[in-house]
């Protein structure tokens, strides 16, 4: 008898010691707050479309919008913004299609594949968005450039200087400084929260493939 | 959901609260970790009370619910408390003969399945509860063949553990 047995035999055998719950006390936790990863993923993803949908609607009444405005440049910014809604409706459908086949009566492979699926449609929707950002960015910048009169003047000088390379450099620089705080941001919020969250599915998910391998 | 879905899952649940214990057993080692896991499994089994049409045993879906939020679904929460006196609890023999060696080898057996990593102790779980091949293969969506060939490796993983 290997030692697996041994234990076998013990723990059909020996009527061990656990506390026993009342009916009353299970009517109870019926109304408690689930604490689940999967709770947490939804609080987060839905989050996520939020701080970006928000971000969008914040944008509009900035005051750099109305000056984009003033350019007069919609055939660019038009089509930018219907871009920017059909990613939020497609990743949030696809989102919600996913999140609706996380059941718990699934097998244990499954359901880790499942969820790692929804979490992936959500930073697969973040990704975009930061190629959205970047596109976005240099377009503005190139709207700026031909567009924005103090631009054109401050342009206009470093010619007259001479200095127009170290102008574009200042300028590039600007532009990857600031969409590199941007991913960054983004880089560390990832690392932190879903680094914490789903370590250990992680984990369970890769033993289980390897069983299977 | 109505009072009598609800009476009849907190009643069925109350008479197979064994087998969730039994799991919060093997994935929590202390009170507490025991009672948080009890609850969340109660809270998702309860969720997934209406996909539960008849058709199975109570005890078999509340295997796979059970299985599934000890080992992808609960958050643990991390604490610091000495787990001796909870195992001491949990180990006691009740069967009448008595042995102290006997007693001591099966702690050093729980203390070596404790060790085992979450999937490793599923299938060690299903393997205690008598369940066959095709259903430990089925609740965690591996092939039986595979599910075999593991078995072997965590016997003889417990065996390096307990005779290094």
């Amino acid at each position: 008898m290997d030692e697996l047995d041994k234990l076998k035999n013990h723990w059909q055998k020996s009527e061990v010691a656990f506390p026993k719950v009342s009916e009353k006390e299970i009517y109870g936790m019926l109304h408690k707050k689930s604490s689940s990863v999967v709770k947490w993923i939804l609080i987060l993803s839905i989050a996520e479309f939020a701080f970006w949908l928000v971000l969008s609607f914040f944008l509009k009444d900035n005051p750099n919008t109305k000056r984009i405005e003033s350019f007069h440049m919609d055939y660019v910014t038009i089509p930018l913004s219907v871009i920017s809604y059909g990613i939020i409706i497609y990743f949030f459908y696809n989102f919600y299609k996913n999140y609706k086949k996380i059941t718990a009566t699934d097998n244990v492979k499954n359901l880790m594949a499942n969820i790692l699926k929804t979490r992936k449609t959500v930073s697969n929707y973040i990704f975009v968005n930061i190629i959205y950002v970047i596109i976005c960015s240099v377009v503005l910048f190139a709207m700026y450039f031909y567009n924005d009169e103090q631009l054109i003047n401050a342009y206009h000088q470093s010619e007259a200087h001479g200095n127009v390379i170290s102008f574009y450099i200042m300028y590039i620089i600007m532009a990857i400084v600031t969409i590199g705080i941007l991913i960054l941001a983004v880089w560390l919020f990832y690392k932190l929260v879903y680094g914490f969250l789903l370590k250990r599915l992680y984990r369970n998910y890769e033993e289980l493939k390897k069983i299977d391998f | 959901m109505s009072s009598s879905i609800e009476s009849s899952f907190v009643k069925q649940l109350q008479e197979n609260q064994n087998l969730i214990h039994k799991i919060c057993r093997l994935y929590t080692n202390n009170e507490d970790a025991h009672k948080d896991l009890f609850q969340e499994i109660t809270i998702q089994l309860w969720k997934a009370f209406p996909q539960f049409r008849g058709e199975a045993k109570f005890t078999t879906w509340a295997y796979r619910v059970g299985l599934n939020t000890a080992i992808t679904l609960f958050r643990k929460k991390k604490r610091t408390i000495d787990t001796i006196e909870f195992d001491n609890k949990i180990h006691r023999f009740n069967h009448e003969e008595y042995n102290y060696e006997e007693e001591e080898h099966i702690k050093l057996l729980y203390q070596a399945v404790q060790q085992l990593n979450d999937i490793d102790k599923a299938l060690v779980f299903m393997y205690l509860e008598d369940k066959d091949y095709t259903e430990i293969a089925e609740t965690l969506g591996i092939s039986e063949v595979n599910a075999r060939v593991k078995m072997n490796r965590i016997k003889s993983k417990l065996k390096k553990i307990l005779n290094p």
